[in-house]
């Protein structure tokens, strides 16, 4: 039998730590959701719900009309992120094969767009909407929302396309298949992980996304889950039961998406960098 | 007609397959960015017209006592936050890459605070911060610490203190994973070879381990430095800036003028006073993702 070292039972304790501190505001969230109005204002709060309910989730739909929300977030979010990913992928493949002038300033400037903040972006993008008369519109969202996802995308793809080895696209070549062929028929299948996992996190990216869909939607109908979650904040009176439900639901569908896939994919940009 | 080279055809197919990303950016991008720089210059509000009014904006931003306090809050905001964030994100690593047990589902645990959505993170932790029914007063008044609830956001310097917290939660995981995916490249025996010579652990992490993540470490940490930099959501939905201004950071700032008092020149104006420095930090992590490259 191995000897228990003490350097390994204080590391472990470090790890539960650090777990608890990751998880508890989140248990917090769950633990509030499922409970009834007068325990969640009570000065003593439970650390688990005493008489659990759905109740919170009940007034979410019912009173406070979250489906619709929910349905605008997933619109938008699937539309832009395939999209995106779409022209990206092009793009991408240019990036990482092709050879031509002003490569080294064009991909450069990709890069700029993804750093670039949305807190400095987000008052010319607002009059931009607005002079095209998309204001309270999902389409509003729909064209502003790929400066988030393309970059990334097309970042992410260049360095996903650089893994695949070259020599499988020679042997297409050299079977007669042109360069357009060869991309559409031989790389685009292989690169199908990578293509599916950056259109999930541009989906994801595009379903968090507050502070454009804050200037842009004032209209109830046209509302994101995370405008509809930040809604209840508003006002003196503070709707935590329906609030934590609604952000279970809107964490729920990411959280899936982050535990399925691998773990490269959770890094986002510096998987590029660190390989 | 004469047939195009091989070269020169391949460079018509690179530019027919990137044109449409370039053309988007072009103009969802660029000419936004160009029109904010005018803007910046001129007197325009919503719905009202422009005139060129040079850098009156700039002069009236900085005679501004809030816009003043929002550029130190920033600073400091983001100075701690970064720090916060790059002490914990190494704590974090290091554990993970050590002999646990459970790694994997250590791995996913540690790493949900960074894939909440950030406004989700932001009710959660108000919602903690809550002198009703929020968990910090409840254990620190069942545990008799104090007496009364502690105005974790509504005392100004204790308000700062909540937000950076709160940030720093959010965002270490980030800096968690980019040093793990580098410490899981250093070979196992630079540690034997170490320990052999009789280096402790303080001295094999400063001489191994510091330098086989330096790269990774920095371009993480400037990374973090622009999103912390420009982060709305944590703040606007903790504090709103306030109490009195007292966590009011460039971004919310912006938001204030620009929507709140309908004014958009000083908006963008106050935001573009930040672009010198954010350009510097982007042209260096290029350079570092450039260099990365071709290595």
């Amino acid at each position: 039998m191995k000897k228990i070292k003490l350097s390994n039972v204080l590391i472990t304790l470090l790890l539960l730590l650090l777990v608890i501190v990751s998880l508890l505001p989140v248990y917090w969230t769950l633990n509030t959701s499922f409970k009834v109005n007068s325990e969640i204002y009570n000065m003593k709060p439970s650390l688990w719900p005493k008489k659990p309910t759905v109740q919170s989730y009940i007034d979410l739909v019912v009173k406070r009309n979250f489906l619709p929300s929910l349905w605008n977030s997933f619109f938008v979010s699937f539309i832009v992120s395939v999209g995106s990913v779409a022209i990206s992928a092009f793009a991408g493949y240019a990036f990482a094969r092709l050879d031509f002038r002003g490569k080294q300033i064009l991909s450069n400037s990709v890069l700029y767009s993804y750093l670039m903040p949305r807190s400095v972006l987000f008052i010319p993008l607002y009059m931009l909407v607005t002079t095209f008369g998309l204001r309270d519109n999902l389409m509003g969202l729909i064209v502003i929302y790929p400066t988030i996802t393309i970059p990334y995308a097309t970042w992410m793809l260049t360095s996903y396309f650089r893994t695949i080895p070259l020599a499988i696209e020679e042997a297409a070549e050299i079977d007669g298949c042109g360069r357009i062929r060869s991309m559409i028929q031989v790389v685009f299948p292989l690169a199908k992980p990578g293509l599916a996992a950056t259109t999930i996190f541009a989906f994801t990216l595009c379903w968090s996304e507050y502070m454009y869909a804050l200037v842009i939607i004032t209209r109830s109908e046209t509302r994101t889950i995370t405008l509809a979650l930040a809604n209840m904040v508003v006002g003196d009176v503070f709707a935590w039961g329906p609030m934590m439900a609604g952000s279970i639901v809107a964490t729920i569908p990411i959280l899936l998406i982050y535990m399925i896939s691998s773990k490269n994919m959770v890094s986002g940009l510096t998987v590029g960098a660190v390989k | 007609m004469r047939a195009l080279s091989r070269e020169r055809k391949k460079e018509l197919l690179a530019y027919c397959l990137i044109a449409p990303v370039i053309i988007y950016l072009i103009v969802f991008m660029l000419f936004p960015f160009i029109w904010a720089l005018w803007t910046s210059v001129t007197n325009r509000t919503i719905g009202g017209n422009a005139d060129f009014v040079g850098i009156d904006n700039f002069v009236t931003l900085v005679r501004d006592r809030v816009f003043r306090q929002s550029v130190w809050n920033t600073i400091v905001y983001t100075l701690f936050a970064v720090l916060g964030k790059v002490v914990l994100g190494m704590i974090m690593a290091l554990v993970l890459n050590a002999q646990i047990p459970l790694k994997n589902l250590s791995r996913v645990l540690l790493f949900i605070p960074w894939t909440i959505p950030t406004l989700v993170s932001a009710l959660t932790w108000r919602w903690m911060y809550s002198d009703v029914g929020g968990f910090f007063n409840y254990i620190l008044m069942s545990l008799n610490i104090v007496n009364a609830p502690v105005p974790w956001l509504y005392d100004p310097k204790l308000a700062m203190v909540s937000i950076i917290v709160a940030n720093i939660w959010r965002g270490a995981p980030f800096i968690a994973i980019s040093l793990l995916a580098g410490l899981q490249s250093i070979p196992e025996d630079y540690y034997e070879a170490a320990q052999i010579d009789g280096a402790n652990a303080i001295i094999r992490f400063l001489h191994i381990t510091i330098p086989s993540i330096k790269d990774v470490l920095i371009l993480s940490t400037l990374i973090t430095t622009i999103w912390t930099f420009n982060d709305f959501e944590i703040v606007w939905l903790l504090t709103g800036g306030g109490p009195g201004n007292a966590t009011q950071i460039l971004s919310t700032y912006g938001y204030t003028v620009g929507f709140m008092n309908l004014n958009l020149s000083k908006a963008i104006s106050s935001s573009m006073i930040a672009m010198p420095f954010l350009l510097i930090l982007v042209t260096i992590i290029t350079n570092r993702f450039k260099k990365s490259e071709v290595d």
